[in-house]
This record gives C-alpha cells, structure tokens and sequence, in this order.
C-alpha cells in the first residue's frame, strides 16, 4: 500500500536520524509523530526491527571478519552514558541472550511424527504423543517430558548435546540415539557413536547397538539390533522383551488409536516387529502378528495374553 | 516535553513516564551536558524504546505460553533451526544491501561510530550515510515484518 509505503520510509529516516548522538531536531520528529498515531507505531517497529537485526548481525559477525578497527574518535564526555543506555537499547535486544533459557515445547498428536531441527546436522524426530523442550538460546539441549525421540546429534566436543529425560542425562559422544520415557518405560538406544548416561551419577557409556533401560533395582545394558533404533520413523515399531503395557503404550503412540492392556496381563513380555500402517487399518492383526489377543472395549483396543 | 511523549504514544502515562526519564538521566548521568535540551529528549526517546521492547518481549511470551498448549490440534510448526533461518536472511538482507550501505551500517551501528564520523572515515557526505542508514532501516523493518507473519 502507497501510504504504508510513505509512512514505512519516513520511520526508516526518522530511525536513522535520531539513532545518531548528533541528532537536535526533536521538534520536527514531534511533529511528525503529532500527525498520526500511526507514526509513533511504525518508528517503533523500525527501532525495534533495526534493534534486532543489528543484534544478530553482530552475532553472526566474527571478531576477525569485521573491517580493522579504526581508533575511537574522542567523544564528548556526557555520551558515555547516553551511549551506554543506547547500546544497551540497541544492542542488547534480547536475541542472543545467552545463558538466560528461552524454553518452547513442541508437543506431537497420538499417531503424528515431526522432526526438529536443531541447527546444521542436528535433528530431533519425535515419535507421536510426544513432548519435548527445548531451549531457543542453546541449541544444544533438549529435554524429553515423555514419550519417545530419536536423535542425531552433530558431535562437538567443546558443546556436547545433553538431553534430560525426567531424572535421568544424557550427554552424546557423536551420535544416533533414542530415547523414550513414559509411565512403562524408560530407555535409551544407540544406533551410531555413544552416549554417557547421568555423567554426575551412575556414569554409563552407551555404545553403538546398546541400550540401557531402567529395571526395578537400576539399570541394565542389553544388545540391540542397530537398524531397530529409531525403526519408529520408518512406521516399524520394534519389541524386544517388552511388556503388553509398554506395547499398548507405544501402540498408542505411533498409531493415535487407544491401546491399553489386559491388566491380568500387563507384565508380559514378547518380542516382534509390526508394521505400523496396517495395525492403524486392522488394529486386530496384531493378535495373530504378536501371538497376542486383540479385543475392542469402550472404543480402546484391548491387548492380552491369549 | 510531555508533547513529545504523548505524540511517541505514550498516550496518559507520559508524566508517569517523564518521571522514568529523569531517574534514568539522573543515574546516568556522568559529566556537563553540551545541549541539555537534546540530551533530554534522546533519554526520552530511549526510554520509550525500551518500554515498546518490553511490551513487545511480554506479547512474545504470552504467544510462547499459549503455543505450548496446543488446542488439540497438531501443534504449529516451530523449530530451533528458526534463529538461524533468521541469522541467514538478516546476513543476506545485508549483503543486498551492497558493500557501502552494509559497512556503513555496521560502523554507525555496531561499532558504535557518530555518523558524522562514518561519513569521513568513509569519505562519502552525511548525507549519504543517512541515506544508506535510512535504506538498511527499511529493509530490516520489512524483514521483520515478514518474519512476524510467518
């Protein structure tokens, strides 16, 4: 729009010319605010954009690559702090805030999968009914609420990527790895590099085809088959040793159907490998698949020994 | 000084506001001021700035709350990768600019320089570098703009 246009061009000038220390003419800028509300808007949107472009273009600047530093010209003494209140107006615009955690929470749908990414070569891909944080200002941590994310990690040895899932750290050495935490369970599986698990406590290194998981008196390490970590994405979901009620769970999860579990049998164990898309179809093809029973109840499937 | 205030939008909080302005030149405050007048005025125009940042920091964060809950919905696209697709389109929003206009920028606004001081060491007139700044404001403004909608 022609007008939007206008008044757009005279902010940019209004910012650029009373951004300078020099700048006297505060009667003709009152004026020109004076004219429409919508002056004072569009000049603050400017400062503000202006703000923090600034801000990231002198974070996006290495030391090094900016021209030689010319000598400070000397300046009239009662800038100093004009200046000081400036820059920090200016600069300090809250975009790079480090150390001071700027959280956001990505939250998935029952039978949905989304991936994140977390800067170059690092990603998060986030199994359904899952709830992740992260955090704007460090790129390097995530924290799994529950549910289940596979993440592949670009190594760095001065940041390592630490993920916490309720209690428990994980802190990567150059990596592939899943991670899952609900009510039934809690593990994590390595597919390429390692990860060192609660490094303040127990301080286990997870290799490659490991997986650690929580037991009733600690942890255990077990093997497992590397192409099965993360299998999830691909639409397979993999079981081994794995309870009817950890099963329903993640059921629940990659499908968006409601799976829950025969409580006569909740601590079962099997193990196999389905294929998602079909049970989502055919949620009683899993009976014959798992060497399970499947029955409908209340709108929930409901599995069990057979 | 009111006026001013009121037509930078500070609507019936001016006097509140004015009261800001002083503490702030009162702490500042470190030597003799060459042009009181000016002085005063730019402490006020800073202090609305500062005010319209937070105002806006305080929206974002309610926008922040509201987006970790989502309405049942699939929640809305948002990633970590966003601050450096930001960081890419704001270095090459720059580099558009052409090589006088971007270092102009970056002595009056990240080395700190007056720009009286970037015309000379540059060796282009005051003019000029008002034109570059004015040329750069407006792309960033429209970035922003266009980042805010997305």
């Amino acid at each position: 729009m022609q007008v939007d246009d206008t008044i757009r061009e005279q902010a940019a000038s209004w910012a650029a010319a009373t951004g300078d220390p020099a700048f006297e003419d505060w009667d003709a800028f009152t004026l020109w605010l004076e004219q429409a509300p919508r002056h004072a808007e569009a000049y603050d949107r400017t400062v503000a954009a202006v703000g923090e472009g600034v801000a990231i273009l002198a974070a996006a600047t290495p030391a090094n690559d900016a021209e030689p530093a010319m000598p400070a010209a000397p300046r009239r003494r009662w800038l100093g702090g004009v200046l000081a209140m400036g820059l920090a107006a200016f600069l300090g615009l809250a975009f790079w805030r480090q150390g001071a955690p700027d959280l956001y929470t990505v939250e998935t749908a029952p039978g949905a999968m989304r991936i994140v990414e977390l800067g170059a070569e690092t990603s998060v891909a986030i199994a359904g009914g899952s709830r992740l944080t992260f955090d704007r200002n460090d790129p390097r941590f995530a924290s799994l609420d529950h549910g289940r994310a596979l993440f592949t990690v670009r190594h760095d040895e001065d940041a390592p990527f630490r993920v916490t899932a309720g209690e428990a750290q994980i802190v990567d050495v150059g990596t592939i790895f899943d991670v899952r935490l609900d009510d039934e369970a809690f593990s994590v599986a390595v597919s390429e590099g390692a990860v060192q698990f609660n490094p303040e406590a127990e301080e286990v290194h997870v290799a490659a085809g490991q997986v650690l998981s929580r037991t009733d008196d600690g942890y255990r390490i077990a093997p497992v088959d590397i192409a099965q970590v993360g299998d999830w994405r691909e639409g397979r979901l993999s079981f081994e040793d794995e309870t009817l009620a950890a099963v329903a769970l993640e059921l629940s999860r990659a499908t968006g159907l409601t799976f829950a579990v025969d409580p006569a049998s909740a601590d079962r164990t099997i193990t196999g490998s389905i294929l998602v898309d079909p049970v989502r179809k055919d949620p009683a093809s899993l009976g014959p698949l798992l060497g399970i029973a499947v029955t409908q109840a209340s709108g929930a499937w409901v599995i069990g020994a057979r | 000084m009111l006026r001013f205030l009121r037509a930078r939008g500070a609507g019936d909080a001016a006097e509140d506001i004015l009261q800001d302005v002083w503490l702030r030149i009162a702490k500042a405050r470190s030597g003799p001021v060459d042009n009181p007048r000016a002085y005063l005025f730019r402490a006020a125009n800073m202090t609305m700035i500062d005010r319209h940042r937070s105002q806006t920091q305080a929206a974002q964060r309610e926008r922040d709350w509201s987006e970790t809950r989502p309405a049942g919905s699939e929640p809305s696209p948002e990633s970590g990768i966003a601050a450096s697709q930001e960081m890419a389109k704001v270095l090459a929003l720059v580099d558009r600019l052409g090589a006088r206009t971007a270092a102009v920028l970056r002595r009056h606004r990240i080395d700190g320089l007056s720009q009286r001081q970037v015309a000379d060491e540059m060796g282009v007139s005051l003019s000029t570098v008002e034109s570059d700044l004015r040329t750069a404001y407006r792309a960033m403004l429209e970035w922003k703009e266009r980042s805010d909608e997305a």
